[in-house]
């Protein structure tokens, strides 16, 4: 479902993905890791077309990132970290605004728009009255979510979607996205909060500095390191030991 | 939570509503309503800024009706001030929204994974900006289409031709300024735009507003020979010429040099046309995706403290910044003053008038009977405007939430913010004008007793710079910068600038009647007590309700 080939991304000198190449097949949820910095987000945004490779390719569903993209866009959904949405819009001009990009007419991305609305427990009155820059974070983040899987793509990425969640809503999202890989769509799941990507990742992929550094099955690779959870594997993994330490040393500047 | 009911497949693309109608629906929308509205109701958005625009509208229209003084005027030369004034208006509205309708960084995560391609979304806004830009120039050209009626060497077809010509200008200017940023990108590379941007919009508005105080005088000073300038070589130089020879040529006496003035206006718009909308529009998907790159993390350049660290360290800002609230709104103030793209377009836009205000007075009146007393005293005056706008300007700013920190932080109300950002805007915009207009004065007429008559305008100057905190307002940065864009803030400004008049006018009588020391003392008398009882109001102010 999808195949990245040596895919490099370079800011002038400095290089943010390094000639990243693995495979993603169809129905898996890939937990994707890394420290700050470690090129996670702008992976996410090469394989969603957002900003061009500088070397290397990938293929989403089949199609070429390179000569396909406006295809490729078609076929993935994203949630940005950011959670970026037009503050000005009520959230159900912004959904009918989404759907119309992605040539919905829109009596069917009404229908799509309810069932999400039922599913996120959103009252319609929030979102046909008030304007987008007047919703919570939870809320906007619902808002979001629903725009990355409203025209049904078979790909869906991601980027810290939990965030401004409430514990309900995050309950309710992690089923769903096990449901939708379970029908078959490719999920690539990137995320800080690592007991969660524990239980619900097929697979993790961990990155840093550009390139790969570990893949495979969690308890798998939490059973081949000894390390007794994912978030004690990613520590070793990425020189995070000492944090725990450093904490406590600087905790105790805090004593009175 | 309810599990979601299975989603039906695609339906085909041919029912689906056209995303070039959608995405020109979604910026007309994001332009009307502006782009941040934490906490507004649909209903009250819609309303509140079609209120807004109305006005502006009308603001424009009552504008435009001052062409009335060109009435029974040759074509020629009521053209060229109709499309010299909506050059001027135009070029600022342009340069003002254009960076942030064509670059907008959040926009990259909600768009650029759509299947949309870069051309449809450059045009969708190029298409909103021209509309938005017609219906200004239209309200503007309102009385003119009637003026032009009634010119000596026209006739019906007037208002026909001179709506065509000022269709052409508005996408020339639209044009334009999508080219220079296109260029800007093309030349100068991702690290350098937003700073380019910026200069570039600033130097444009800042144009325009020269320009829109220039024009009209120029206009008065060729009054009805005006004419006769067609056949300038110069005046082939100017854009707004150009689709005034339009009309000439179509409607008026249709003399060979309008004839030629006519095709340089339509050459010159076809040219930016194809360069901006066609052969460079493909760069724009490529400026877009440049933004939405994480910029890499160069080495920092500077390894000493920064100029401005070490000016608050140094007396006697040392001295007036000794509380700490106080010194820290004055370097944030700072800092935005020097760094941020939206309070720099705003600011020194904002500013501009005041600035060539008084240098045009000072010009006009220089070699007069009388001397220039009359300049002088009134460039002193609108000395007391800059902080006064100044710090109404600084109130907005696109991060505005993060304001909330100056209320989560231990100070019973907003004055020491207010306090330090009044004190950043003496020292960064008020004194570096006023040794600039003393300079200028200077100059032209190196007499003591012109600098003099600065002074009326300098004693009100620190009571100016406090108005504007009355009530607690002008907090640095506090307030989106929606709300600075409503109709009433230019007839605010019109109140503000009746007092400059009316201090520099007392002023000249004073002089005239050899009274200026006394007036002096008087007004010395009057600032003192009114900024008194200011400061001792502003202590007692209290953070305003958030609801």
């Amino acid at each position: 479902m999808i195949v990245l080939q040596k895919l490099t991304k370079r800011f002038g000198a400095q290089v943010a993905v390094d000639a990243l190449s693995l495979e993603i097949p169809a129905g898996q949820i890939v937990g994707f890791l890394g420290p700050n910095g470690a090129g996670k987000s702008t992976t996410l945004k090469m394989l969603t077309g957002m900003i061009e490779p500088s070397d290397g390719t990938a293929t989403i569903c089949g199609f070429d990132l390179k000569k396909d993209v406006l295809e490729v866009k078609r076929h993935v959904g994203f949630v940005p970290e950011s959670g970026a949405v037009f503050e000005s819009l009520t959230g159900l001009e912004y959904l009918e605004m989404v759907a119309a990009l992605y040539g919905i007419p829109q009596d069917p991305a009404r229908a799509r728009i309810q069932q999400f609305i039922a599913f996120f427990d959103l009252s319609f009155a929030t979102l046909t009255e008030k304007l987008l820059g007047a919703y919570s974070k939870g809320m906007r983040r619902k808002v979001v979510i629903t725009a990355a899987l409203l025209h049904n793509p078979p790909v869906v990425f991601f980027d810290e979607p939990l965030d401004g969640l409430d514990a309900n809503a995050a309950v309710g999202f992690k089923a769903l996205i096990q449901t939708l890989a379970r029908e078959g769509k490719t999920i690539v799941y990137s995320s800080h909060i690592l007991d969660v990507v524990e239980r619900v990742c097929d697979r993790v992929i961990i990155i840093d500095k550009g390139k790969l550094l570990l893949d495979g099955k969690p308890d798998e690779l939490v059973a081949s390191h000894s390390s007794g959870t994912l978030e004690r594997l990613f520590t070793q993994l990425t020189g995070g030991t000492e944090l725990e330490r450093r904490a406590e040393d600087f905790a105790k500047t805090f004593r009175p | 939570m309810n599990g979601p009911e299975p989603t039906p497949p695609l339906p085909p693309r041919a029912f689906a509503p056209s995303t070039e109608k959608s995405l020109r629906q979604l910026f007309l929308t994001l332009f009307l309503r502006g782009r941040s509205s934490r906490g507004l109701q649909k209903e009250k958005a819609p309303k509140s800024v079609g209120r807004k625009l109305a006005m502006t509208l009308l603001f424009y229209a009552l504008f435009g009706f001052f062409s009335i003084y060109l009435l029974r005027q040759p074509v020629f030369a009521l053209s060229i001030y109709l499309h010299a004034m909506t050059f001027v208006f135009l070029g600022m509205f342009v340069a003002s929204s254009a960076g942030e309708v064509l670059f907008n960084k959040e926009e990259a995560d909600i768009l650029l994974h759509r299947p949309i391609t870069a051309k449809a979304l450059l045009w969708a806004k190029i298409r909103v900006l021209v509309e938005v830009s017609l219906w200004l120039a239209g309200a503007f050209n309102l009385t003119g289409f009637f003026i032009g009626v009634a010119a000596p060497d026209s006739g019906w077809s007037f208002p026909i031709v001179h709506a065509i010509s000022t269709v052409m200008q508005a996408l020339f200017c639209t044009g334009s300024v999508v080219l220079i940023y296109q260029l800007c990108l093309r030349w100068f590379g991702r690290e350098r735009l937003d700073g380019l941007m910026t200069a570039a919009q600033m130097l444009i508005s800042i144009a325009a507003v020269a320009g829109g105080q220039i024009v009209p005088r120029l206009l008065g000073k060729f009054g009805t020979n005006l004419h006769l300038q067609v056949h300038s070589w110069w005046i082939s130089l100017l854009p707004p010429a150009w689709f005034a020879g339009f009309d000439d040529a179509l409607s008026g006496r249709g003399s060979g040099g309008s004839w030629v003035l006519a095709a340089c206006g339509i050459i010159a718009t076809t040219i930016v046309l194809w360069l901006a909308f066609g052969k460079l529009a493909e760069d724009y998907g490529a400026g877009l995706q440049n933004l939405n790159e994480t910029v890499s993390n160069r080495p920092a350049k500077r390894v000493g403290r920064r100029w401005i660290d070490i000016l608050v360290n140094v007396p006697p800002l040392r001295w007036w910044l000794r509380d700490s609230i106080s010194r820290a709104a004055f370097l944030l103030t700072a800092a935005y003053l020097v760094r941020d793209r939206d309070v720099k377009l705003r600011v020194y836009p904002g500013l501009a008038p005041v600035l060539v205000m008084p240098i045009i007075f000072l010009m006009q009146q220089n070699g007069r009977h009388g001397g220039n007393d009359f300049g002088v005293a009134f460039a002193g005056g609108y000395l007391g405007l800059i902080p006064l706008m100044g710090l109404n300007l600084l109130q907005y700013s696109q991060q505005w939430q993060a304001a909330d920190i100056f209320r989560a932080a231990p100070m019973i109300g907003p004055t020491p913010l207010f306090h330090g950002a009044r004190r950043a805007v003496l020292c960064f915009l008020t004194l570096p004008l006023l040794l600039l207009l003393v300079l200028i004065v200077w100059l032209m007429d190196p007499q003591t007793s012109q600098l003099l008559l600065l002074l009326p305008g300098l004693l009100a100057l620190p009571v100016y710079a406090l108005v504007p905190g009355i009530g607690g307002h002008a907090v640095p940065l506090s307030l989106p910068t929606e709300e600075g864009k409503a109709a009433g803030r230019g007839l605010r400004m019109i109140g503000y600038m009746i007092m400059p008049v009316v201090i520099s006018g007392l002023a000249i009588a004073a002089n005239a009647a050899h009274y200026l020391g006394t007036f002096l003392l008087i007004e010395t008398f009057l600032v003192s007590v009114t900024y008194v009882i200011i400061r001792l109001s502003l202590n007692k102010v209290r953070w305003p309700s958030m609801e």
